[in-house]
């Protein structure tokens, strides 16, 4: 067995122990985790964002405008002094700024209005029919100036059965999931580390 | 016997067994394909032999095993047609696990980096970088993964953004197919694809429903179906009897729990 898979397996077991009940094994790999996490996200920004992005920029190839973002994203660290806190607000806005301009338009593209099309069937065919209702009486559900009662709350409670339905297939796709999970650490342990499983 | 009472390690092992034995099982399941997972397997049959496909793994290490078969038929497809992909990664966790794939299988293909596909590596904040894309691909990666300029010989030396770009494929566990299509569909026209984890289907499919999505590959059922439109036998459809027993189990303990909740309000 090789080394890598050793230790795989060594640290899958550590985690799964945890099923049985709370151990210093799994916490030692929970740790482990953690301490790798932080090291490998540390090497990847520094290997795949500061050093294209700024040394390669400004020292290898000269390009001198890169140097305002970096100057906008050191002035980050200026909250870490409260004499010089105010300084960072200005990279702040700018995030925030881009952020939201950005952001709104493409959502309401996105997200409200495409959306709303393709929600708006023709009423020949069943499904536009149901889509019509689901959308309706779910929307309704969430309007709360209104007492939910007689028909209104009739409406409003087929909105919820449609609500309910939206849960049972997401929990339905998250057992899957989850599911899915165990299955590639098992087919691990008895293909790859044990070898039982051709 | 008070069910309420039971121990749930019972329930654990239980589970186990009922998803370990049938590995042990060389049995294949049939799958039923699913128009959604068609629909990527056709997006990708209509690209143009000398076109770009994009495959961004938006994926972290803890979802692995549910993505991998997804990202490994997507890449057996688009290396058997003899596409030239344009790997990159918007999570670092991705980066290196995006690497290690289009590698192992540009390998098995015989092909080589530079000439049939780039790894382009990790940029922070997504929405900048998808955004930037359709402007310049190469200001958003001046270097690749492996810290070459990959923009000025080559064949992928003439992409400059999304208009270059046939289909882009995002391999996801979370929510970054939703800004490829705010920010790379919505903004660019782009077409999109994605390969997700089962737990995030649901809320896709409203994105294929509208057209916003070319299609989804949802999950390791997903996998199955896209393996079997290739026509090979991978880590989908492998762990299909597995998933089934694992259904069966957790259904049987969802009727039985409720049956005594019933009998106890009785």
């Amino acid at each position: 067995m090789e080394l890598g898979t050793l230790v795989a397996l060594i640290l899958t077991l550590a985690i799964f122990s945890f099923l049985y009940r709370e151990n210093p094994f799994y916490r030692f790999a929970e740790y482990l985790l953690v301490g790798i996490s932080v090291g490998y996200y540390l090497v990847i920004i520094c290997r795949n964002t500061l050093y294209p992005m700024v040394i390669d920029r400004i020292f290898i190839r000269g390009e001198l405008l890169a140097i305002v973002p970096v100057i906008l994203g050191l002035l980050m660290f200026a909250r870490l002094s409260r004499k010089w806190a105010y300084l960072s607000r200005l990279p702040l806005a700018l995030m925030i700024g881009f952020g939201a301009g950005i952001s709104i338009p493409a959502m309401l593209q996105a997200r409200i209005m495409k959306q709303m099309s393709a929600s708006m069937l023709p009423l020949t065919s069943i499904n536009g029919i149901i889509i019509l209702i689901g959308v309706i009486s779910t929307i309704l559900y969430f309007y709360f100036s209104k007492k939910q009662e007689g028909f209104y709350g009739n409406i409003t409670r087929l909105g919820t059965y449609f609500l309910m339905i939206f849960f049972g297939a997401t929990f339905g796709y998250t057992v899957m999931s989850r599911v899915s999970l165990l299955i590639g650490r098992l087919e691990f342990i008895l293909r790859d580390a044990i070898g039982i499983v051709s | 016997m008070d069910l309420t009472r039971l121990d749930k390690r019972w329930i654990y092992l239980l589970l186990l067994l009922a998803v370990g034995i049938p590995l042990l099982v060389k049995v294949k399941l049939p799958v039923r394909l699913t128009a959604e997972t068609e629909k990527v397997f056709e997006a990708v049959e209509t690209v143009d032999s000398t076109g770009f496909v994009m495959i961004s793994f938006d994926i972290e290490a803890s979802s692995l095993p549910e993505v991998r078969p997804i990202a490994e038929a997507l890449l057996k497809h688009l290396f058997r047609r003899d596409q030239r992909v344009i790997g990159l990664a918007l999570f670092p966790e991705g980066t290196a696990i995006g690497y290690d794939l289009i590698s192992s299988i540009a390998n098995e293909y015989g092909k080589k980096y530079g000439e049939d596909f780039i790894y382009l590596g990790f940029r922070p904040q997504y929405v900048s970088a998808i955004l930037q894309m359709g402007e310049d691909i190469r200001s958003v990666y001046p270097l690749d993964y492996l810290n070459n300029d990959w923009t000025m010989t080559g064949p992928f030396s003439g992409v400059r953004n999304y208009d270059d770009i046939e289909l882009v494929i995002s391999v996801a566990d979370g929510s970054l197919p939703t800004y490829w299509v705010e920010y790379a569909g919505a903004r660019h026209g782009q077409r999109i694809a994605t390969g997700l984890t089962a737990v995030m289907a649901t809320s896709y499919y409203p994105y294929t429903e509208s057209g916003q999505l070319v299609g989804l590959i949802g999950g390791l059922k997903g996998a199955a179906e896209y393996e079997q439109l290739l026509g090979y036998v991978g880590g989908g459809q492998r762990g299909m009897l597995a998933q089934s027993s694992g259904h069966i189990l957790i259904i049987a303990l969802v009727l039985l729990v409720n049956l005594v909740a019933v009998r106890r309000r009785r």
